[in-house]
């Protein structure tokens, strides 16, 4: 495969993660805005999901429909969805003959949605919900797509390469968002409709109801979220699928690329595997987590390196 | 009764121009099954039909991007929702045409890259092809596979007043287009189900196996999968969608010139698993842009060196270097004369008759007729640098005679043909519209073969007579009947 394909396949995905990523903390956090009593913060997910500076996070922090209008439409900002999706779809577009034309389809749909003015207007004056609703529907076309439809070869392992990397990065950080306004204190008590809301945003609820019995306590929510490895969206499971996909890529002809990348992605996931909420507290929640993330961008970079010829 | 506003009723065209559908009133016979359908349904039905066309072609991407202020806009190549009709027999006379013009060209371009008989001969002036732009010397004695220069051909016909075809030009560099010829055939079997079959409309689907095959055999290694690749100018070139569908349509690596590498003389693409040998390459990069060492140094969308991996024959390209100096609009006026020097027939397809405005009896001629004459840059395509006479000011012809006296080896002049017309969808309306035709030819080393069908333009603009895309033209699905 072209390494510039393979590059684009890579970020093509990594972008439809973030969209979905960025869409579903925009749900549960407008729906959370709405039971709040005490002044509702938008704080954390701009923090995550875009590069704003401190001044601007404190002047539409407290404004709901300014920061899904930010987030979802505005197109002078880099991270907003509509600009996520015109990346992906056009990195889709340079590689139409490698991925589906169903898949090309699904994306291509999904661009032309988000650029239609109505939406803009429907996210103004409707319902947020149903608005946000209708565009979670894309991501999962595209994910039913992809799934259904594209060819096991080397695409779809960069991919799927791209789709866990980004969710790993995606949980960590919100795990180390969620925990910074608590100082990263493990054993503060907090109101549950907090752990809640995090839960929620990565679809982590059902299950924690489910196999945590004694309600909702900081270290059962970091347990499920780095390391339970049922739950699709957190570290673990995210870099077992990663090293699983990129153990397809074996190949006599680029062993030496393919041993730096096993190294870097082996390396992040037996510190994950091999740790625990205790050794966690050990060393700290928040450097334990940015360890995890650079961890994850040397993988990233490794990667550029060795199979995107971009260096 | 109420007019139905679609309806053919108010269908006016010009008497004096050839109309596809309409004989003095009447339907012409292969046009009255689609005719009869386009009645029976309401107008309602029809803008239903022209919406869901549209829709198509957006959601299936069949896009080209225009960039203004760092924003894409999609935009579609306009269809026009009525298909234009080839009878069986008019279409055996283009197809042998054709064929008989393509053998010929073919002939010209290797003679003229290596002993150059029909110029020692007189038959072609030697100064005009030496001073053709395109004419490259370094293809003077290179060896091409088969000796195939033009493997694809989009030869452009046009119908006079008395519905006789005629060659308006040979495109023998990378003639585009294709893609819509294919797609606008898909495009008609979801707006009129079971129409095609009803009509008995012979299908074109087969184009991109018989274009892979051609490309496989050129090989210059023998082996069993030869790696062959469409090189392409990248996505902001506007025939991105047709190199993207053709790739995947042959199911061939689409490459950009960043993706290739010359090493050795012999061409490498760069792959996930290092590097990997190239060994045909339909390009879709113009001649000018190719190899930086020996073209244009700033362009990078070509790949450095790779003319000497042609040249030592390591890799094929499609269509071959150096075509330009065939299809360009002087020369054109000797394609005739090539049809009887080298094969020793007599042309089929017309030429246009045409003026060389460097011969000083034509020029006079030309300058002192101008105002009946189409004018055209000999090295322009696109409908770009051309002057209609009959239709431009005074100020515009005198300054455009300026231009010729400039440089006269660089203008032809043609008599305005008139172009046959045919009707379209326009505003809820059934009007005439002019249209030409363009059948895609390739040759491999099996012979040639043309797919029945190619594309037709449409000239939109009421009364204008310029089909080209970039000037405001769209296209119709154009049937070959059995």
């Amino acid at each position: 495969m072209l390494s510039r394909v393979a590059d684009s396949l890579y970020w093509m995905s990594r972008y439809m993660e973030r969209t979905d990523g960025i869409l579903r903390m925009l749900k549960v956090n407008h729906h959370s805005s709405q039971d709040d009593r005490e002044g509702f913060t938008w704080r954390p997910v701009l923090q995550i999901f875009s590069t704003l500076e401190e001044e601007k996070i404190r002047e539409i922090e407290y404004d709901g429909p300014k920061v899904m209008n930010y987030m979802v439409v505005d197109r002078n900002n880099p991270d907003s969805v509509v600009n996520m999706v015109t990346r992906s779809r056009e990195n889709a577009r340079s590689v139409q003959d490698n991925i589906t034309k169903e898949l090309w389809q699904s994306l291509n749909g999904f661009y032309h949605k988000m650029r239609q003015d109505k939406l803009e207007h429907a996210l103004r004056t409707e319902d947020p919900m149903t608005v946000l609703d209708s565009l979670v529907r894309q991501c999962m076309l595209y994910y039913g797509v992809a799934d259904s439809t594209m060819f096991r070869g080397e695409g779809f392992g960069f991919m799927n390469i791209g789709k866990y990397l980004e969710r790993a990065i995606q949980s960590a950080e919100i795990l180390d968002g969620r925990f910074s306004n608590l100082s990263y204190d493990m054993e503060k008590p907090t109101d549950t409709t907090y752990w809640k809301h995090l839960l929620l945003s990565v679809s982590g609820y059902a299950l924690y109801l489910k196999r945590y019995r004694s309600g909702f306590e900081a270290r059962n929510v970091v347990d499920q979220v780095l390391f339970n490895i049922d739950f699709p969206r957190s570290v673990l499971y995210s870099l077992n699928q990663l090293q699983r996909y990129f153990s397809r890529m074996k190949d006599d002809r680029n062993t030496e690329g393919y041993a730096k990348v096993d190294f870097v992605i082996g390396k992040v996931r037996s510190k994950v595997q091999y740790s625990d909420v205790q050794s966690v507290s050990r060393v700290g929640l928040h450097p334990y987590l940015k360890e995890i993330t650079s961890d994850c961008y040397e993988i990233g970079n490794t990667l550029n390196q060795y199979y995107f010829a971009n260096s | 009764m109420a007019l139905d506003p679609h309806s053919f009723q108010q269908y006016l065209h010009d008497p004096r121009v050839w109309d596809e559908m309409y004989d003095n009133g009447s339907v012409r016979s292969p046009y009255q099954k689609v005719f009869d359908f386009l009645q029976s349904i309401s107008a309602d039905e029809l803008a239903k039909k022209e919406e869901l066309a549209r829709r198509l072609f957006m959601s299936q991407g069949i896009t080209f991007t225009v960039y203004s202020s760092g924003e894409g806009i999609e935009k579609i190549f306009p269809f026009d929702i009525v298909p234009r009709i080839i009878t069986g027999a008019e279409w055996r006379l283009i197809e042998s045409g054709i064929k008989q013009r393509l053998k010929a060209l073919n002939l010209f371009l290797k003679d003229v890259y290596h002993q150059q008989f029909i110029l020692k001969d007189g038959i072609v002036p030697i100064d005009l092809v030496y001073s053709c732009q395109h004419f490259l010397r370094e293809m003077q004695g290179v060896s091409v596979p088969y000796d195939i220069y033009v493997h694809i051909a989009g030869i452009d016909l046009i119908r006079d007043s008395d519905g006789t075809f005629y060659v308006l030009e040979d495109n023998l560099r990378t003639p585009s287009g294709v893609s819509y010829m294919i797609e606008n055939r898909e495009i008609t079997k979801r707006i009129f189900p079971d129409i095609i079959p009803q009509n008995r409309v012979l299908p074109v689907t087969h184009y991109p196996s018989i274009l892979h095959k051609n490309l496989v055999a050129l090989s210059p290694r023998k082996i069993s999968s030869p790696n062959v690749v469409l090189l392409t100018p990248g996505i902001y070139n506007s025939a991105y969608f047709e190199h993207t569908t053709l790739a995947r349509l042959m199911g061939i690596e689409l490459v950009e010139g960043r993706d290739l590498v010359v090493e050795n003389h012999c061409v490498y693409m760069k792959t996930t698993s290092g590097l990997q040998q190239v060994d045909v390459i339909y390009r879709r990069v113009d001649d000018d842009f190719l190899d930086p060492l020996v073209f244009r140094p700033e362009s990078t969308l070509g790949v450095s060196g790779i003319l000497s991996a042609y040249r030592k024959g390591n890799v094929a390209i499609v269509n071959a270097l150096g075509n330009g100096v065939a299809d360009d609009k002087a020369v054109y006026v000797y394609v005739p004369q090539m049809i009887r020097y080298y094969l020793n027939e007599e042309p089929i397809l017309k030429n246009v008759p045409t003026y060389h405005v460097a011969k000083p009896d034509e020029r006079k001629y030309v300058l002192e007729n101008i105002d009946k004459m189409v004018v055209k840059k000999t090295n322009e395509s696109g409908g770009y640098g051309m002057l209609m006479g009959h239709m431009a000011s005074a100020k515009e012809i005198e300054d455009y005679k300026k231009e010729i006296l400039k440089d006269p080896r660089q203008f032809i002049a043609q008599p305005v043909i008139s172009l046959s017309s045919a009707p379209c969808y326009i505003n809820g309306k059934m009007q005439p519209r002019r249209i030409d035709l363009r059948p895609f030819a390739l040759c491999g080393p099996d012979g040639i073969e043309i797919v029945p069908g190619g594309l037709t333009r449409v000239a939109l603009r009421e009364g204008s007579l310029v089909v080209n895309s970039s000037q405001g033209g769209g296209s119709k699905d154009t049937w070959v009947l059995a």
